[in-house]
C-alpha cells in the first residue's frame, strides 16, 4: 500500500525548470461545511476596501480571503532592496503552484505606502516583475492597511509605525476556511512554501500519487559551497546560471564579460553604482524592466565565494 | 486590557453579533471614540488589536481581553487557592504481550460520527484497554489502512476512493525504522490517544502503581481519591469554571489529571500514540492543528523516535515511539554493567545493572508535541505529559528505617548518605513501594493560560512575538492548593508555558523566605545541591526558569505545622518577547506591585498554596523523615559528598572539538526583519525541514566515547529572550556570558540554554556536548514555542562516520509519507573554524 521513495531532487528547480509535484495539482475539495467557532472569521478580519493595480475594488474579507488559500505580504514599490527580492522569491512560489494560483490559491501584495503606490504605480510594478494572474497588488487607506497588518500579526506598535524600511518582511500564508495561518519568510525554499500552500494548507485530497524513486537512487548530498548556498538563497530567484534571462540576466559567462573589480562592486553595492550613474549599471537597470538589483549586504568574502561559484557553474549545461 | 472585568458575559451575549464587525473596525482606529458598548463587542469576539494612542504597557493576555474568573452559569467565581491541585495520573506501562497472543485481535480505533468529532469516550477506553495490536514492527506498519479510512474518504473527502491511507504515520522504510530494535526490544508499553477533552472514565485506575492503597495515595492519605478512581474528573481549569470543549483542549486520553510516564532504565518502552483528533483541521476552536509529532524531551533515543517536526502523523493513524531507556555512554562506558550505580530498581529491593555511564543518569523529563509551525498551539492546548526516569541513584524510594538506610537489608534501599557505597540518593519520595513512590515527590506543571468569556481556552495565533496568558495554572488548575506533611518534599517543577518565564520564590504567610535546595537542573541530578536563598540569586528565588526547563527542588515543611506556604512568581513580562524584570518580593507581597493587568503583570504573585499538616491520625504528630538531607550535599560539605558528579570532557577532547556557532536574532541580507538562526557565521535562516545545518559524527569505533563538540549559543541582540533547546544529549556549560557559570549550572547537565538580557540568562552560552549511540535527524530551537514555530528552529543530523547521503526528508500526507532529498549548509561538517580558533578553553 505504501511506498518509501524519494521524490527526485531537481537541482534546477531553483531556476525556472520548475519541479511541480502532483500534490500541487488541485484534487477534490472536502465536502463539509465551513467551521463554526473559529475566531478567525469575518468578525476578526476587517472587511476594508482595497483597490488593485487595475483599479478594481475589493473587500478584504469578502472578496479576497474568504474561503481561500492566500499568501499576503506587505510591500512598497520604491523600496530598494527588500521588496524586489521578496517579490522575486514569491514569484517562484507562484510558478511552482502553476494554474492553481487564481483558482483556489491567491497572492496579495498590499502596499504600506498608499500615498505613493496608486493603482497605476502598482500596475507598473507588477508588469515589471511580469506577474501572472491570481496575484493582486493592492492599495487602500493607511488606516485600513495598518489594521490588516495588525490583524495578521505583521505590525508592531512603536517599531514599524514611522519607517517604511523597518516594515516586517515576513508574510502570512493561510486558509481562511480552516482558520489555519502560518508566518513565513520570503526566503524560505520556494519548494517548501509551494508544498505548504498547495497541499498542507489546502486541505485537499491528492488527485494522483506523486512520482517516486527508491532511496537507493537518491543522489549523494550536494556538498554545498558557500557560493552555492548564497546563490540559492539570494540570487536564484532572479538569475539563472545559464543564458536564460529571469527577472535579471542569465549569469553564464558574466565573470568573463565584466571586469572583476566592477562585478565585485555591482554584487556588493549595486545601489551605489546606480547612484553614481555607472553606465553599465544604468544600462542593465533599463534593460531589465527597471527592477533594482538589491543590495544584499554581502561582505567581501561572500562576494568572492559567489563569483567563484558563478564562474565554475555558469555554463550551458546548467 | 482588563476592560471586561466589570462587564458580565450575559450582558455581552445580548448584543447582536452581526453588528460588531463594522463597529469594531471603525472604532478600533478611532480609539478616542470607544464606548463601553463597542469595547464589549470587541471583547465578545475574544480578540482585538489594541490601537489605543498610548499603547497598553501590559499586553496580557496577548492581543486579547482578560480571562474572566466569574462565568455566567457557574455557581461561584474561581478564587485563588480554592481548587485542590491535581496529582499527575500515571499512564501505567504493561509488559509486552507475545506476538502470537495478539495476532487474532482485529479491532481498530473507534470511529467518529463526523469529520469534526472525536471518538466516544467509553469506546475509546475499551479499545485502549485491549492489548496492543497490531504487534509493533521495526519499520512503520504502513501495510494496514488508516483506522478511519472510510470516513476520511467518503464524508471528509481527504483521500481519493482508491487509496486508504496507512495505519502507522511513521515515515516508512529503513530511514525511520527503529534503530537497535532487536537489541532494545520493548519490554513495556503503553498506549494513549491524543483526543478532545472528555470526562475521565477511570481508564488508568488499575495502572496506578500505588493502587490508591499505599502511602499518601491510600485510604486516609493526602492524595487518596474516593472510589480509588479518577473517574468523573472533568477537564476544568477550576471547579467553578466550565468543562473544556473537545475542540478547546486536546490531550492524552482527552482527560485530566495530566499524565505521567514512570519508566526504569534498562526497560525499553514502546509508546503507541494514536491520533484521535478531528479529521477536519478547522474543528479546533481557533488554535492547534490535528497533525502531531511527539518529542520526548530530552530522551537518549533514536532520531525516528525524537518527534522530528516533519515526521508528523494524521488523525486515524498511530505512531510507535520506541524509547530504549539506555544511558548515554552505553556503548563505551561500563559495558559489562558491573557498576551498581548504573542500574534500575528490580522491584524487589535489588538493582538490575545496566551498561552505560551512571553520571548520565536522567530524572525529570516531559514529552510534548513538536509539530512544524504548530508546536506552541498544540502544547498549549494540552499535548504535554511528564516522564520520570527511575534508576539506582534516583529510585523514588526512601528507607523505612535506619537499618534499610544502611543498606543492610536490601542493596537498592541503602542510602548514599548512610554509606557512600550505596547508590540510592534517597530523595524524598515514600517507602510503600519498591520504586516510584510519589507520596513526597510531586510533579508540578506550571503554565499560563487564557480563556474567553464562556471559559473556553483561547490563543492568539497571529502574534508571533510570543503568547502570554493572564492566568497561572499548576497541573491545569488555576492557583490551586496542595496539602503536605511536615517533612521534606521533592518538587519537579516544569515550565510548560508557551512564552512565559518564571522566577519562583517560596515564602510563609508572613512573607519570610523559606530555605530550600535545588537538586536537579533540566531533570539531571547535580553534583552538589544548591541552597536557596543564596547570594547569587536575586530575591532568594530560584533562577529564571525558561520554557521547558525543569528544576527539582527539596523543601522541608518540618517547622510549619498548621501553616501555609506559597510559591510566588516574581518575573514580570509586558509581552511575549521575554521577561522584563524581577519584581522585588517585598513589593509583590505588600501589594505595592499591582498585578492587575494594567499596572502590572497578572501572573506575578502567589500561585500555589501549601497547607502543612503533621503526621499521625490527627495530623498533628511529627513525621518520620529518612530522606536525604540536601544540606549534606552542598559544595564544600565535610567529606565532599556528591550526588552525581559531572563527567567533564578532557582538555584534549575540547581541543579536538568541532566548534559550532548558533546565533539567535535578526537575519541579515535584505531581510532585516525576520527572526532567524545564523549557523557558523552564515546567513540567517528559518526552518526548512530539508536543510541540515549541522551534522556531528558518531564515534569512529563502535565503542568510542563519542566526539565532544563545543556549541556557542549567542543572542543576536534586540532585547529578546530565547530558551534554546538542543535535542538528544545534555551539554555542560563551559561559560555563561563569557564567565564561569553559577553553581546551579556549573554542576549541572543542561538541555535548555537560556540567552537573554536578564541577569540569569546573559547573551551567550558556550557548552560541550557528545553524540553517541544513535543517528538520524534531530533539532535545535528556541523553546519560546512561538519563536520556534515561526523561525527559530533548525535541523541537525547525527551521521555515521563516512556517511555522505543524509536521511531524506519525510513529507507526511494523508496517504502516508514520501521523502524528499535533504540539503545542507556549507559548514554542516566543519562547523565554525573561526570560533574554534578564537575560543579559549576554561581552566
Amino acid at each position: 500500500m505504501k511506498r518509501h521513495g524519494v521524490v527526485v531532487y531537481l537541482k534546477s528547480s531553483f531556476i525556472f525548470t520548475v519541479f511541480i509535484s502532483a500534490m500541487l495539482i488541485l484534487g477534490g475539495s472536502p465536502s463539509w461545511a465551513a467551521p463554526k467557532g473559529s475566531p478567525w472569521n469575518e468578525d476578526y478580519f476587517p472587511n476594508v476596501k482595497l483597490t488593485d493595480q487595475d483599479g478594481k475594488s475589493f473587500r478584504f474579507y469578502d472578496d479576497l480571503i474568504k474561503d481561500k488559500v492566500v499568501a499576503i505580504n506587505f510591500i512598497y514599490t520604491h523600496c530598494g532592496d527588500t521588496c524586489p527580492a521578496e517579490t522575486a522569491s514569491l514569484r517562484q512560489v507562484q510558478r511552482l503552484l502553476g494554474d492553481r494560483v487564481g483558482k483556489d490559491i491567491f497572492f496579495y501584495s498590499i502596499s504600506i505606502d498608499p500615498e505613493h503606490d496608486t493603482p497605476k504605480v502598482l500596475k507598473e510594478y507588477a508588469d515589471k516583475f511580469r506577474i501572472n494572474s491570481g496575484w493582486l497588488f493592492l492599495t487602500g487607506s493607511k488606516e485600513d492597511t495598518t489594521l490588516i497588518r495588525k490583524k495578521l500579526g505583521l505590525y508592531r506598535d512603536g517599531v514599524e509605525a514611522n519607517k517604511l524600511s523597518e516594515h516586517s518582511t515576513s508574510f502570512m500564508i493561510g486558509n481562511e476556511r480552516t482558520g489555519q495561518w502560518m508566518k513565513r519568510s520570503p526566503f524560505d525554499e520556494p519548494k517548501t512554501l509551494a508544498w505548504l500552500m498547495g497541499y498542507s494548507l489546502s486541505n485537499i485530497k491528492p488527485s494522483r500519487k506523486p512520482n517516486q524513486v527508491n532511496y537507493s537512487e537518491a543522489k549523494q548530498l550536494p556538498n554545498m559551497t558557500k557560493g552555492e548556498d548564497l546563490y540559492r538563497f539570494r540570487c536564484a530567484s532572479c538569475h539563472s546560471l545559464g543564458k536564460e534571462d529571469g527577472l535579471g540576466p542569465g549569469l553564464q559567462g558574466v565573470a568573463k564579460v565584466r571586469e572583476k573589480a566592477w562585478l565585485r562592486r555591482w554584487i556588493k553595492e549595486p545601489d551605489k553604482l546606480l547612484a553614481e550613474k555607472d553606465p553599465i549599471a544604468i544600462d542593465l537597470y533599463n534593460r531589465y524592466n527597471k527592477i533594482l538589483m538589491p543590495n544584499l549586504r554581502l561582505n567581501d568574502a561572500d562576494v568572492e565565494a559567489l563569483i567563484d561559484y558563478i564562474e565554475a557553474n555558469g555554463n550551458p549545461a546548467q | 486590557m482588563y476592560i471586561m472585568n466589570h462587564f458580565s458575559a450575559t450582558d455581552s451575549a445580548k448584543i447582536k453579533r452581526r453588528d460588531k464587525t463594522s463597529k469594531l473596525r471603525t472604532l478600533s482606529y478611532n480609539p478616542l471614540k470607544l464606548s463601553s458598548l463597542t469595547i464589549a463587542i470587541a471583547a465578545l469576539s475574544g480578540f482585538f488589536v489594541s490601537s489605543s494612542p498610548v499603547q497598553a504597557k501590559f499586553n496580557i493576555p496577548t492581543d486579547s481581553t482578560a480571562s474572566p474568573l466569574c462565568i455566567s452559569g457557574q455557581p461561584r467565581c474561581a478564587a485563588p487557592f480554592t481548587a485542590k491541585m491535581l496529582m499527575f495520573e500515571e499512564f501505567g506501562t504493561q509488559a509486552m504481550p507475545n506476538e502470537s497472543n495478539v495476532a487474532t485481535l482485529t479491532s481498530g480505533m473507534p470511529g467518529v460520527a463526523d469529520c469534526q468529532s472525536t471518538p466516544v469516550g467509553t469506546a475509546l477506553d475499551t479499545f485502549l484497554n485491549e492489548p496492543i495490536h497490531p504487534f509493533p514492527t521495526r519499520k512503520a506498519n504502513d501495510i494496514l489502512p488508516n483506522a478511519w479510512a472510510d470516513k476520511i474518504k467518503k464524508d471528509c473527502g481527504l483521500l481519493p476512493t482508491n487509496l486508504s491511507g496507512v495505519l502507522e504515520g511513521r515515515p516508512g522504510g529503513e530511514q525511520f525504522a527503529h534503530q537497535r530494535w532487536d537489541e532494545f526490544m520493548p519490554q513495556a508499553y503503553f498506549q494513549s490517544a491524543m483526543t478532545g477533552a472528555r470526562i475521565n472514565g477511570g481508564l488508568r485506575d488499575k495502572y496506578q502503581r500505588h493502587g490508591y492503597s499505599i502511602g499518601e495515595f491510600g485510604p486516609g492519605g493526602l492524595y487518596h481519591l474516593d472510589n480509588n478512581s479518577t473517574k468523573g474528573t472533568e477537564v476544568k481549569i477550576h471547579p467553578n469554571l466550565p468543562a473544556q470543549d473537545p475542540h478547546s483542549v486536546w490531550t492524552f486520553d482527552g482527560t485530566l489529571p495530566p499524565k505521567l510516564l514512570m519508566a526504569r532504565y534498562g526497560e525499553a518502552v514502546l509508546f503507541r500514540h494514536y491520533n484521535a483528533l478531528p479529521i477536519d483541521v478547522s474543528a479546533n476552536n481557533g488554535f492547534g492543528t490535528h497533525t502531531i509529532s511527539t518529542h520526548e524531551h530530552n530522551g537518549h533515543d533514536g532520531a525516528e523516535n525524537d518527534g522530528y517536526a516533519h515526521a508528523y502523523f494524521y488523525p486515524g493513524q498511530f505512531y510507535d515511539y520506541h524509547w530504549p531507556m539506555i544511558l548515554a555512554g552505553h556503548d563505551s562506558i561500563n559495558k559489562g554493567a558491573t557498576d551498581l550505580r548504573t542500574g534500575a530498581p528490580d522491584g524487589y529491593g535489588g538493582i538490575t545493572p545496566v551498561p552505560g555511564d551512571w553520571r548520565e543518569t536522567m530524572s525529570t523529563h516531559w514529552f510534548h508535541d513538536h509539530m512544524l509551525d504548530f508546536t506552541a498551539q498544540n502544547v498549549y492546548k494540552g499535548n504535554a505529559a511528564m516522564m520520570n526516569y527511575y534508576s539506582a541513584v534516583d529510585r523514588g524510594r526512601e528507607p523505612k528505617d535506619m537499618n534499610e538506610a544502611s543498606g543492610n537489608s536490601s542493596v537498592g534501599y541503602g542510602c548514599h548518605y548512610a554509606n557512600p557505597n550505596n547508590a540510592n540518593l534517597c530523595f524524598p519520595s515514600g517507602s510503600g513501594m519498591d520504586w516510584g513512590n510519589r507520596d513526597y515527590d510531586v510533579n508540578l506543571l506550571v503554565a499560563d493560560k487564557a480563556w474567553d468569556n464562556s471559559g473556553q481556552l483561547k490563543f492568539n495565533i497571529f502574534n508571533t512575538d510570543g503568547f502570554l496568558g493572564d492566568r497561572i495554572t499548576v497541573n491545569w488548575e488555576y492557583k490551586p492548593y496542595l496539602d503536605v506533611r511536615t517533612r521534606r518534599y521533592r518538587f519537579r517543577i516544569l515550565n510548560g508555558s508557551v512564552s512565559r518565564y518564571y522566577k519562583i520564590a517560596i515564602v510563609d504567610e508572613s512573607g519570610n523566605k523559606i530555605p530550600y535546595h535545588m537538586i536537579a537542573n533540566d531533570g539531571n541530578i547535580m553534583q552538589y545541591a544548591v541552597p536557596f536563598p543564596n547570594a547569587a540569586s536575586a530575591e532568594g528565588a530560584l533562577p529564571e526558569q525558561g520554557i521547558a526547563e525543569r528544576y527539582d527542588i527539596v523543601v522541608d515543611f518540618k517547622n510549619f505545622t498548621g501553616k501555609k506556604l506559597y510559591f510566588v512568581n516574581l518575573l514580570e513580562h509586558e509581552n511575549g518577547l521575554g521577561p522584563k524584570r524581577v519584581v522585588p518580593l517585598v513589593d509583590v507581597l505588600s501589594g505595592k506591585y499591582k498585578a492587575d493587568g494594567i499596572n502590572g503583570d497578572p501572573v506575578v504573585g502567589k500561585f500555589l498554596e501549601f497547607r502543612v499538616k503533621g503526621c499521625g491520625s490527627k495530623g498533628t504528630d511529627a513525621c518520620t523523615d529518612l530522606s536525604m538531607n540536601p544540606a549534606d550535599y552542598v559544595e564544600g560539605n565535610k567529606g565532599d559528598k556528591q550526588m552525581i558528579p559531572v563527567n567533564r570532557p578532557t582538555t584534549q577532547e575540547l581541543q579536538a572539538a568541532v566548534n559550532r556557532t548558533f546565533e539567535f536574532g535578526r537575519s541579515n541580507g535584505t531581510d532585516a526583519k525576520p527572526w532567524a538562526i545564523k549557523t557558523d557565521g552564515g546567513i540567517g535562516l528559518n526552518m526548512d525541514p530539508h536543510r541540515l545545518s549541522a551534522a556531528p559524527t558518531l564515534p569512529d569505533a563502535p565503542d568510542g566515547l563519542g566526539k565532544v563538540e563545543i556549541w556557542h549559543i549567542k543572542l543576536g541582540g534586540g532585547g529578546w529572550s530565547h530558551p534554546v533547546h538542543v535535542h538528544f544529549e545534555e551539554g555542560q556549560i563551559l561559560y555563561r556570558g563569557g564567565k564561569t557559570p553559577t553553581p546551579w549550572e556549573k554542576y549541572a547537565r543542561k538541555d535548555v540554554y537560556r540567552i537573554g538580557p536578564l541577569a540569569d540568562s546573559t547573551s551567550s552560552v558556550d557548552m560541550a556536548i557528545r553524540f553517541r549511540e544513535f543517528a538520524g535527524t534531530y533539532m535545535e530551537h528556541c523553546h519560546n514555542t512561538q519563536h520556534e514555530d515561526k523561525t527559530m528552529l533548525l535541523r541537525w543530523d547525527i551521521q555515521h562516520p563516512g556517511e555522505t547521503i543524509a536521511v531524506p526528508t519525510p513529507m507526511p500526507e494523508w496517504d502516508g509519507v514520501t521523502y524528499d532529498v535533504s540539503t545542507t549548509l556549507p559548514t554542516y561538517k566543519i562547523g565554525d573554524l573561526k570560533a574554534k580558533a578564537a575560543f579559549v578553553l576554561p581552566k
